[in-house]
């Protein structure tokens, strides 16, 4: 019998979209409603509402807690300063070389203790807040968003921090942005800067306190378990998977999910230190494989103790009842992280192997746990997903409809995805779309055989997936070694043959070995105006007389300073910066890895301009860049001393250079862009202009070729 | 619980329909209850947050049902007024009553024919 269904969008949207804390019941009453004859409209209705009422009363009852973190975090700013002026780089430094490598754990717990411990602070004002209300949190509950807090903070501030190096230079501010010199203002400051470093106290605060405050607010007790039924639970058998009442499916596949993402996660930070090209030009190929088997070593040993540490945490929240045990779950993933070392290899040198091996990774990965744990995903109560052949209705085969199988869909447009990402060279974008698209397709088409359910031989499958996938893995390994080798020869011997600007181009590449024999590339450059014959003679020496009281005639400065050429997150051009000569007209400067370039230029002024004499800076410019796209022009004030403040004078769009105006240009064409100095800074002085090419997605890899030719500076 | 808190329109309702459904009262046949007595439709939704927000000052208690295929596998939550629930719904009817009493008959025609 054919039963009604729902639309399959709004019964994901009541699972998905609800606020977590959604009772079960409701999605089960509005089935029976539905089937009890309701619309379809109904029902979305029902779904649309259920999602808004979940969130406003989850958002209610957490109200008090929202607040308190919210004010907490407001302090962050002067808790870091406090940190910084504690931390003395100079004694990071005596640490390292005294403990080398066993420094790297040690300072990490140090580093996480110190901000965590804003955190605990924090949690322990709440309790005797609440102590004081007559409403203790539970000593339980206490102890567990410690851990939350501990363990939540450093990936969050990692990607906050990886998030703004990488759009330093398209916020608005931030690249100059400096902390206020007192508690008071670094509290009260709600700039980019202090905000960037609110950000990951805030959002670890309230998962700590997220179940928390709930519970404490709604009353709630622990939840319930099911009440004993025969039909919907699996049988519970010695030696064989026993689904039981508090591993729900939904539950234990977000455990496994939960479990694998940590284990990736910290293999592929394991690769990311450990993995190196050998020194050797042409190194053995014993030497190879050493290093390869070692790496793939160091892969899975990183992705097993990632994940044991996680498992082991007490917010772990099905820890005591696991849905499958440690360690059949650390040999069904070993097959997957013995791949991540030649994944980031493949990635350094920039070869699309890095896609390839990230599929198979992913494919090996979710199908090894889609076996693991296909039996308890797989609701018990679900029928079978398509009808016997024998029980098919008279004609049904012949009038057979394509099923709307999104999953397929996702799968097709992560593939065509995939391939226009490796068209632009984007190696790590077609990674993560191929590993999507594998996953899903690993999920959908995995089924085990019955015989799985047995536990022994599950673990006996596992441990054979992972001795077929292991020689393969550190032959790819070894391949991705060699690869990157050669092509950190090409490069070399490509840097040394050609003259940086002989050829118009210069390519930016960071390679991630940093020894001085091997620095093959530019990690940054520097343009400097070509040399005059005669010499220069200094632009403002002396002419700040002019801003006397009764001189009304602008200042104009001819640029010639340097123009550098950077990678995010660097700020400044590095000590191994590559100088040359020329005007970035004639240059043709991109990127040759997936970093973009950020140009800037700076004028040094020789002696500090007060602010408050200056009404406007006009900047002339040439544009013969022919690339049609929106670039902004930002400019800095700066000043010389180390402590002086950063003045942000504003952005403006670069109009030659906009679509709607664009034409291709056969000579350079000029254009002057207005920066009004506000009076709100008039107490201030300047020594130097910083001026910032903001690029858009089209120059991102690419400079843009543009000069400055002189900045007129308009009295007050 | 000792603080005389007075219920409102709905959870007055709520209350009501649950005493009326006894060991039915879950989810669709309260909401079926409310919508024939309020002669109008109501969210499933916003039942369930009355319902929690009675559970958590203690005047309803819930246990949660067997999984059936009907439902998608999912429990059904069985809803029962506790014996502070049911001091309460007397109180508020008690409230109620005196007050309607003291309205005579004639104002309340008047009001309505305007």
């Amino acid at each position: 019998m054919n039963r009604r269904q729902p639309s399959p969008l709004a019964s994901w949207a009541l699972g998905h979209l609800t606020s977590g804390d959604q009772d079960e019941a409701i999605a089960g009453d509005l089935l029976e409603h539905f089937r009890a004859g309701r619309s379809g409209a109904w029902y979305w209705r029902q779904v649309v509402a259920s999602c808004l009422l979940s969130w406003s009363q989850s958002l209610t009852a957490r109200g008090p807690a929202l607040v308190f973190v919210l004010g907490w975090s407001v302090l962050a700013p002067a808790w870091k300063a406090a940190l910084d002026r504690i931390a003395d780089p100079l004694s990071f430094e005596r640490a390292w070389q005294t403990f080398g490598l066993l420094w790297l754990p040690i300072g990490l717990i140090g580093w996480t203790a110190l901000h965590a411990a804003f955190l605990w602070i924090g949690l322990l004002v709440y309790q005797f807040a609440h102590t004081f209300a007559g409403h203790p949190l539970p000593r339980r509950d206490l102890s567990r968003a410690f851990w939350i807090a501990t363990l939540a903070y450093p990936p969050i501030a990692g990607l906050t921090y990886l998030l703004a190096g990488i759009y330093v230079y398209s916020m608005p501010g931030l690249a100059h942005a400096t902390l206020a010199s007192n508690a008071l203002g670094q509290i009260a400051d709600l700039g980019i800067l202090p905000d960037l470093i609110r950000v990951p106290y805030l959002v670890a605060f309230l998962i700590a306190l997220w179940p928390i405050a709930y519970r404490q607010r709604r009353g709630q007790r622990e939840a319930q378990p099911y009440a004993p039924s025969t039909g919907s639970e699996a049988t519970v058998l010695s030696g064989t998977i026993a689904l039981t009442s508090r591993q729900r499916p939904a539950n234990a596949g977000r455990f496994i999910g939960y479990m694998a993402g940590v284990g990736l996660i910290n293999a592929l930070i394991a690769g990311i230190i450990v993995c190196r090209l050998p020194n050797e030009t042409s190194p053995s190929l014993a030497s190879v494989l050493i290093h390869a088997a070692g790496y793939v070593a160091v892969g899975v040993a990183g992705g097993i103790m990632g994940t044991y540490i996680y498992w082991l945490s007490p917010w772990t929240a099905t820890r005591q009842q696991p849905p499958i045990p440690f360690p059949l779950l650390a040999i069904v993933c070993a097959s997957g992280w013995v791949w991540i070392p030649s994944m980031i290899l493949f990635g350094d040198s920039l070869s699309a192997g890095a896609a390839i091996v990230a599929t198979i990774a992913t494919y090996a990965l979710v199908s090894g746990l889609r076996r693991a744990s296909y039996f308890i995903s797989v609701p018990a109560a679900a029928g079978p997903a398509h009808a016997a052949p024998g029980e098919a209705r008279m004609f049904e085969e012949s009038l057979y409809r394509p099923p709307a199988d999104l999953a397929g869909y996702a799968i097709a447009l992560s593939l065509y995805a995939a391939g226009a990402s490796l068209a632009v060279h984007s190696n790590y974008g077609a990674a993560g779309l191929l590993a999507v698209g594998a996953a899903l397709f690993a999920w959908r088409r995995t089924l085990p055989r019955e015989h799985f359910l047995e536990r022994g031989r599950q673990y006996a499958s596992a441990a054979v997936r992972v001795a077929i996938v292991i020689i393969p893995a550190i032959l790819i390994t070894a391949w991705a070694l060699l690869d990157g080798v050669s092509y950190r020869n090409r490069t070399a011997a490509a840097g040394s043959n050609s003259s940086p600007l002989s050829t118009s181009k210069i390519g930016i590449h960071k390679p991630r070995v940093v020894t001085v024999a091997y620095n093959v590339g530019y990690e940054s450059v520097i343009l400097w105006p070509p040399p005059q014959k005669k010499q220069i003679v200094a632009p403002v020496s002396a002419p700040f007389a002019l801003f006397g009281s009764d001189n009304k005639r602008p200042l104009i400065i001819r640029f010639d300073g340097p123009y550098t050429y950077v990678q995010p997150p660097e700020k400044s051009p590095g000590p191994n910066a590559h100088q040359a000569h020329g005007t970035p007209l004639d240059a043709n400067i991109h990127s040759a890895n997936a970093l973009p370039v950020v140009m800037q230029a700076h004028q040094n002024l020789l002696t500090s301009v007060p602010v408050a004499q200056c009404r406007e800076i006009d900047v002339q410019i040439e544009n013969y860049d022919n690339l049609a796209g929106r670039i902004s022009l930002a400019l800095l004030l700066t000043s010389d001393s180390p402590h002086g403040p950063t003045i942000y004078a504003g952005q403006q769009p670069i109009a030659s250079t906009e679509p709607e105006h664009f034409d291709v240009k056969a000579e350079p064409v000029r254009e002057t862009l207005h920066f009004a100095v506000t009076e709100s800074r008039l107490g201030e002085k300047f020594t130097g202009i910083t001026v910032m090419l903001l690029p858009d997605v089209e120059h991102k890899f690419i400079a843009p070729r543009i000069a400055l030719e002189q900045f007129e500076i308009l009295p007050r | 619980m000792t603080s005389r808190s007075y219920l409102g329109e709905f959870e007055l309702m709520l209350l009501l329909t649950v005493i009326h459904l006894g060991e039915e009262a879950y989810g669709v046949p309260i909401s079926r209850e409310l919508e024939l007595a309020r002669g109008r439709s109501v969210s499933v939704g916003s039942v369930y947050a009355a319902l929690e927000r009675l559970e958590a000052k203690g005047l309803v208690e819930s246990t949660l049902g067997d999984p059936t295929p009907e439902r998608g596998g999912k429990a059904k939550r069985y809803f029962q007024i506790t014996k502070e629930g049911l001091r309460q719904v007397h109180e508020t009817r008690r409230v109620l009553t005196s007050l309607w009493r003291t309205i005579p008959g004639t104002k309340l025609e008047m009001r309505m024919e305007r």
